[in-house]
């Protein structure tokens, strides 16, 4: 089978995966108990009529299934929904927070793996200190949730006072030249991206020290080796590639994640991406945001998984796409 | 070798303090001191204030200073005993400790928690709840990951697509109000056990997609090797194949995957908690003292809080030093 | 003088702010308004590249321009006008100048004040509208605000309100007679939706409003209505010119969201809108045509600009505080007292105990009706908790003084009746405290039928050991401290307290929806120093009668008296008669213990100490109900930050 109709075929399935995840979320939000009304219950001062009033404004006492037919009807006309918190279009409220998170996870994906393959391949091929620094290292940041991270980073910075704490961007930083804007942010980017990297360096970290100690072992590496091919090249350019599936899943997975990797520690930094807003309508049941967030971080695992594949295919060519 | 034996009494030593806290913890895991909330970690002394040496190593009374921190008082001084029986808060019982002070003397070794509990004994019976549920889970998920990813890896085709389908569902749907959902249809009231294999099984049953992808990929490679190939030319069956040749290849990656996913499931507990699908206040559980640590003024006022991340990772360093270990055996032998 | 605290710096720097102000803020007209009062006109020829080249002069000149741009851009106070209605705060002094920055918890959802429902929003709306008659929030007492004086007829159902004259909107349209029936037009309307209808809605039946001349206003009521200047406050006036059209439209719920552009927004507040910026802030400017000034008829706001930031969540909020990024922290937990207490020196804020809040928490037994096929163990369960001897037991057995100690760290107060000692017109002084005694526990249970097993365990008089559990929400840890607390406490009597702890809404659900709960730990918040906002609680048919909904009749005698009494405490104008008709419900409902009252947690805010007439109150907003009076003193302005 040929690349472009794999591909074809790929983006039909995937087209097909979203159909299900809209379906299924939406009979677990119906599910779920609990309305995006329940806050006002409990404020003495709104009556009972006022409260249903609410709800068929919202359309909260239409059956399921109608709901979902008319938000599928929508969103096959590009319209997202309509968010109950905010009184407004779903879209309007998620793109520019959509991209405010790509520039965080984009900047920590990209350290993460900058720094976790080389170290990987090192603490395989060199053993000693290292590879128990990376080893313990590696526990350690395993063992402590990532907003404990987060909070650790921050309290420092707190004490130290050399970074702001929080938000992407000082408050008059309007009046910034380009040159003052982009230091402002990254500024500002340093706390949460050092947080997302420490907790998930080690995973792409252990992953690359396991694949490259298993291959190092095998035979064509030690003919390799008797050839008197440089340790460098050997490590990178023979071994590297036959240790890497793993590592090509893992970085489909990093595309994945890129819309939802980083929810927990937006909240914990303030930084204004979909974080807080994807959270805080989990919790108030505003389900049109929640599902709107579900299916785009979709479309994107659809779109991660995918090149990894192509990856894997591109890096093994015994592997034949079906 | 020696590190073989290390690594044996470490594990199980490990396991035994968890398994049986009650040897090891100097109290209940929900004893209430409310009037030693968030003491230290109590110093254990050799030497009294006079500088007189005692052999039989003692504390000293802890009294609080008002301004939410604690001094000792050297007036009156509780030496550490061993193997007491100790009186169990509001039911007449008593119990054997391995250690303790007489009271109203008190010994936290790591500390207490916000209701005056000590810490030391909660992360002992906490570990039994938390450890073999993350490892129940972790065997789940990656049983079932290991099981669909190489079928889907082997087999191609309409298998491969349909499996990883499904995985990509597993990953891309919010688990949250599937879990509100269930939380809503259980009982109010969950029993300890109970906790336990819903614990372990949710977390295994969605926690199953990523390893299940990681090992398809490796098995798609793997079942184009050469010895894999000929071993199918030779009519073998391919579960044959999957157990002889391909699971072997695979080892290494699972054996990663628990190490990462142990220490993650442990704090995947702190959700579920938090959703009413853990282990409850005044149960302890790991997840929940991880919990507590996610407050900023606990982080930096209570710096002893920290104590469960080291019993974690002391946990998790374990099995992967012990998996290390059977590797290299199995490879020297075969080799 | 406004302009003079930039001014004072080097005649370079000004330049350059100046040149800047053209390029980046684009606000030309202040600019040159600027300019000509200083006359320093010949910066119009200032070349641009000379003016880069000062970009890099340094740092600190970057910093001070920080500082000082906002008091450039921002609007300037108009000078009183002839036969503008003024009101003059005596006594009260300040400066001009600076951005005020607030941390909030969260992002504000709306900017419409009639639909605005979250904290956040009536936060932020709070600071840009103004009401008609407002609640002091330091003495819990009505001032005048857009009306100056009212009258009530001798029958109590007549209210007249005089408005002041000469005022403008934000936006320097006028304000009138028109603007208030528009605005309580678009309250009553039912198809508005307005959470805050009901409250104008009395005895099932809506209040009326009409026009009596350009600046008078006259407001039927159905009945008699105590406290009825009260229910004005907070009901924000709105402009008619920019709301009339779309509300005609059936189009009321779309206006004024966060993208609106601030200048389609317009209010009689101190602020008014400048800039949303997603997920990040919103930040307002001075209303220059605002009604206050101060006693050196020097009109309100000092502040140049109000800026809140939007955190996260509290811990972020705190953080942010700590740092000095904020100047405000309005309201955070007790648990974060002590850590930023112990900063207060190094770091120049100090931050307060206001003392209890109108909060009040409590554990409430499911007394409803439930079928008994559904819930069999709950219906069974329910005998004992109808049991007043069982629940005076238990709280007999409750440590409310650990709860203050432990779940608030003695930042709180307990409570044995539903007014917290906040509400200082209306707590009942007289009402018992008894001491946690577990032997009366003990007495009060054996009396009621109970008994101890051979285990200690409590048994009911079939036999069957007594046990129960408690939800909560997990997001709130002193509540979850609280059960946790209880547990242990009602352990001791032989009881076995399960605590679980739920999602937020999913125990809202069980407590109002599905009913399916034994126990459960709750908080209501009071919205105003009144009994007025109670009534739904404790009237048995109202909509927040927790303990048991859905009551046509009331189950119990005392629920029937208190109805009375509830009822007749509405329409009782006068005071002493009012007050002693309300002791009495407090007093029924703490001997019948329709719920158990636990504790109220202090009002906690701070502030840099550079905040001047920094007043906090009891009462929601807390620290910014005075935003107009707020001031940041003059050092601290001319000083870098």
């Amino acid at each position: 089978m040929n690349t472009a109709r794999y591909i074809e075929r790929r983006i039909a399935s995937g087209l097909l995966l979203l159909l299900a995840v809209s379906l299924l979320s939406f009979s677990l939000s119906a599910l779920a108990p609990g309305s995006f009304l329940d806050e006002m219950k409990l404020n003495p001062q709104i009556s009972p009529e006022t409260f249903t009033a609410l709800r068929a404004q919202y359309g909260l006492d239409q059956p399921i299934a109608l709901r979902y037919a008319h938000w599928l009807r929508a969103a096959l006309h590009g319209d997202l929904g309509f968010s109950f918190a905010y009184n407004a279009p779903v879209s309007s409220l998620i793109w520019n927070r959509c991209s405010n998170t790509l520039l965080l996870t984009g900047t920590a994906t990209f350290l993460v793996w900058l720094l976790a393959v080389p170290l990987g391949i090192l603490s395989a091929a060199k053993g000693g200190w290292l590879d128990r620094i990376c080893s313990f290292g590696s526990s350690l940041l395993l063992s402590v949730p990532e907003i404990v991270i987060a909070l650790a980073l921050l309290a420092f910075v707190v004490r130290s006072g050399r970074l702001p704490i929080g938000g992407m961007a000082s408050l008059n930083a309007e009046d910034f030249s380009l040159t003052q804007r982009i230091r402002d942010t990254v500024l500002h980017l340093v706390v949460p991206a050092a947080a997302l990297v420490l907790a998930a360096l080690p995973i792409v970290l252990r992953h690359t020290r396991t694949a490259m100690a298993e291959v190092l072992q095998a035979p064509f590496i030690k003919a390799a080796t008797g050839h008197g091919i440089f340790r460098a090249r050997l490590l990178l350019r023979h071994a590297l590639p036959a240790a890497a599936s793993p590592l090509i899943s893992l970085f489909g997975f990093s595309i994945a994640g890129l819309l939802s990797a980083s929810l927990l520690i937006e909240v914990i930094t303030g930084w204004p991406g979909l974080g807080p807003l994807f959270l805080e309508s989990i919790f108030a049941r505003d389900f049109q945001v929640v599902i709107a967030v579900v299916m785009v971080s979709s479309a994107l695992l659809v779109v991660g998984n995918l090149m990894s594949d192509l990856l894997l295919y591109a890096v093994d060519p015994r592997i034949r796409l079906e | 070798m020696k590190r073989l034996y290390f690594g044996i009494v470490l594990f199980v030593g490990l396991h035994c303090a968890i398994l049986f806290p009650g040897l090891l913890a100097p109290y209940g895991p929900a004893e209430q001191n409310r009037e030693y909330t968030f003491a230290p970690p109590t110093r254990v002394h050799w030497f009294d204030a006079g500088g007189r040496f005692h052999l039989r190593p003692f504390v000293y009374a802890i009294v609080p200073t008002g301004d939410e921190g604690y001094s000792e008082s050297t007036s009156a001084r509780y030496p550490v005993r061993f193997f007491v029986s100790v009186a169990v808060p509001n039911s007449g019982q008593r119990k054997l400790r391995f250690f303790g002070v007489d009271a109203p003397g008190r010994i936290f070794i790591l500390g207490s928690d916000a209701y005056g509990r000590d810490l030391f004994s909660r992360v002992l019976y906490g570990g039994r709840i938390s450890v073999a549920a993350a490892l129940l889970a972790t065997f789940l998920a990656l049983l079932i990951g290991t099981l669909l990813g190489a079928a889907a890896g082997l087999r191609g085709g309409l298998t491969d697509s349909a499996i990883m389908r499904l995985s990509e569902l597993g990953m891309a749907l919010s688990w949250f109000y599937l879990l509100l959902a269930v939380r809503a249809f259980l009982p109010l009231r969950i029993a300890p056990l109970e906790t336990f294999f819903l614990l372990a099984g949710v977390i295994g049953v969605t926690g199953w997609a990523r390893p299940a992808r990681l090992i398809r990929g490796l098995a798609l490679s793997a079942k184009e090797r050469g010895f894999v190939m000929s071993a199918r030319g030779f009519g073998a069956s391919e579960f044959y194949i999957f157990r002889r040749h391909i699971l072997p290849q695979l080892k290494p990656l699972i054996f990663t995957q628990a190490v990462i996913l142990i220490p993650q499931f442990i704090m995947a507990e702190v959700t579920l908690s938090f959703l009413g699908l853990g282990a409850s206040e005044p149960v302890a559980s790991w997840g929940n003292l991880l919990a507590d640590l996610q407050q900023y003024r606990i982080l930096v006022a209570y710096w002893w809080m920290v104590a469960p991340v080291f019993a974690v990772v002391l946990v998790s360093s374990t099995y992967f030093f012990m998996a290390n270990i059977f590797e290299r055996r199995v490879q020297s032998v075969a080799i | 003088m406004p302009y003079s605290v930039i001014f004072t710096n080097s005649i370079f720097t000004t330049e350059t702010r100046g040149q800047l102000l053209i390029s980046k803020s684009g606000n030309f007209e202040t600019y040159k308004r600027v300019l000509k009062r200083f006359s320093i006109t010949r910066l119009r020829n200032f070349p641009i590249t000379k003016c880069l080249l000062c970009l890099r002069v340094s740092v600190v000149n970057w910093i001070l321009f920080c500082v000082a741009l906002p008091v450039v851009a921002a609007s300037a106070a108009q000078p009183l006008q002839k036969g503008e209605d003024i009101q003059v705060e005596p006594g009260l002094t300040g400066n001009y100048g600076g951005t005020l920055v607030v941390g909030q918890r969260s992002e504000p959802k709306t900017l419409n004040p009639v639909l605005a429902a979250d904290a956040p929003s009536r936060e932020v709306i709070g600071r840009i509208n103004a009401d008609l008659i407002h609640i002091n929030r330091y003495t819990q007492k009505t001032e005048p605000a857009l009306a100056s004086s009212w009258k009530m007829s001798s029958d109590g159902r007549t209210f007249t309100l005089k408005l002041r004259r000469g005022l403008r909107f934000s936006d320097g349209q006028p304000f009138d007679a028109d603007d208030v029936v528009f605005t309580f037009q678009v309250y009553l309307d039912e198809k508005v939706h307005s959470t805050q209808r009901d409250l104008l809605v009395i005895g099932g039946r809506p209040m009326t409003v009409t026009k009596v001349d350009a600046h008078t206003v006259r407001f039927e009521l159905p009945q008699p209505y105590a406290a009825a200047e009260r229910i004005f406050d907070s009901l924000a006036i709105l402009p008619r010119h920019l709301l009339q059209s779309a509300y005609e439209q059936g189009k009321f719920a779309e206006v004024w969201n966060l993208n609106t552009p601030p200048s389609q927004i317009a209010g009689l507040g101190p602020f008014r809108v400048k800039q949303y910026v997603a997920g990040q802030r919103i930040v307002l400017e001075r209303n220059p045509y605002y009604w206050k000034a101060d006693s050196n008829k020097q009109r309100l706001p000092y502040l140049d600009e109000m800026a809140f930031i939007f955190a996260g969540n509290e811990d972020a909020q705190v953080m942010r505080f700590e740092a000095r990024e904020t100047d405000i922290i309005n309201r955070f937990g007790p648990d974060n007292y002590s850590v930023l207490a112990k900063e207060q020196q190094d770091r120049d804020y100090q931050i307060q105990d206001l003392g209890p809040s109108l909060e009040f928490n409590f554990l409430v037994f499911n007394l409803n009706d439930v079928p008994a096929d559904k819930f069999p163990d709950l219906v069974r369960e329910q005998a004992w908790f109808r049991d007043l001897k069982f629940r005076q037991a238990v709280s007999a057995a409750i440590d409310r003084q650990a709860i203050v100690r432990l779940a608030y760290r003695g930042h709180g107060a307990a409570l044995w009746g539903n007014e917290s000692p906040a509400d200082k017109l209306w707590v009942d002084q007289s009402l018992p405290h008894p001491e946690r005694s577990l032997d009366h526990a003990r007495e009060l249970l054996k009396s009621a039928g109970f008994s101890w097993n051979s285990d200690g365990k409590l048994i009911d008089n079939q036999q069957k050991p007594v046990e129960f559990s408690i939800i909560t929400g997990s997001s709130n840890a002193p509540r979850v401290k609280m059960a946790t607390l209880i547990a242990d406490d009602l352990s001791q009597l032989g009881i076995t307290v399960h605590v679980v702890p739920l999602e937020f809404r999913a125990v809202v659900d069980r407590v109002f929806q599905s009913n399916n709960y034994e126990a459960c730990i709750i908080g209501l918040g009071g919205a105003d120093a009144d009994p007025n906002p109670q009534m739904n609680v404790w009237l048995s048919n109202g909509g927040t009668h927790i303990w048991n909904l859905h009551e046509i009749h009331p189950a119990t005698a005392w629920e029937a008296e208190v109805d009375g009494l509830m009822n007749q405490q509405m329409v009782t104008v006068n005071y002493k008669q009012r007050r002693r008709i309300y002791d009495r419900v407090q007093q029924l409902l703490a001997e019948n213990l329709p719920v158990i009252f636990l504790a109220t947690p202090d009002v906690l805010v701070g502030a840099k100490n550079n905040v001047g007439n920094f007043r906090p109150a009891v009462l929601d907003p807390y620290a910014l109900w005075n935003a107009d009076e707020l001031y940041l003193r003059r050092q601290a302005l001319a000083s870098a930050r």
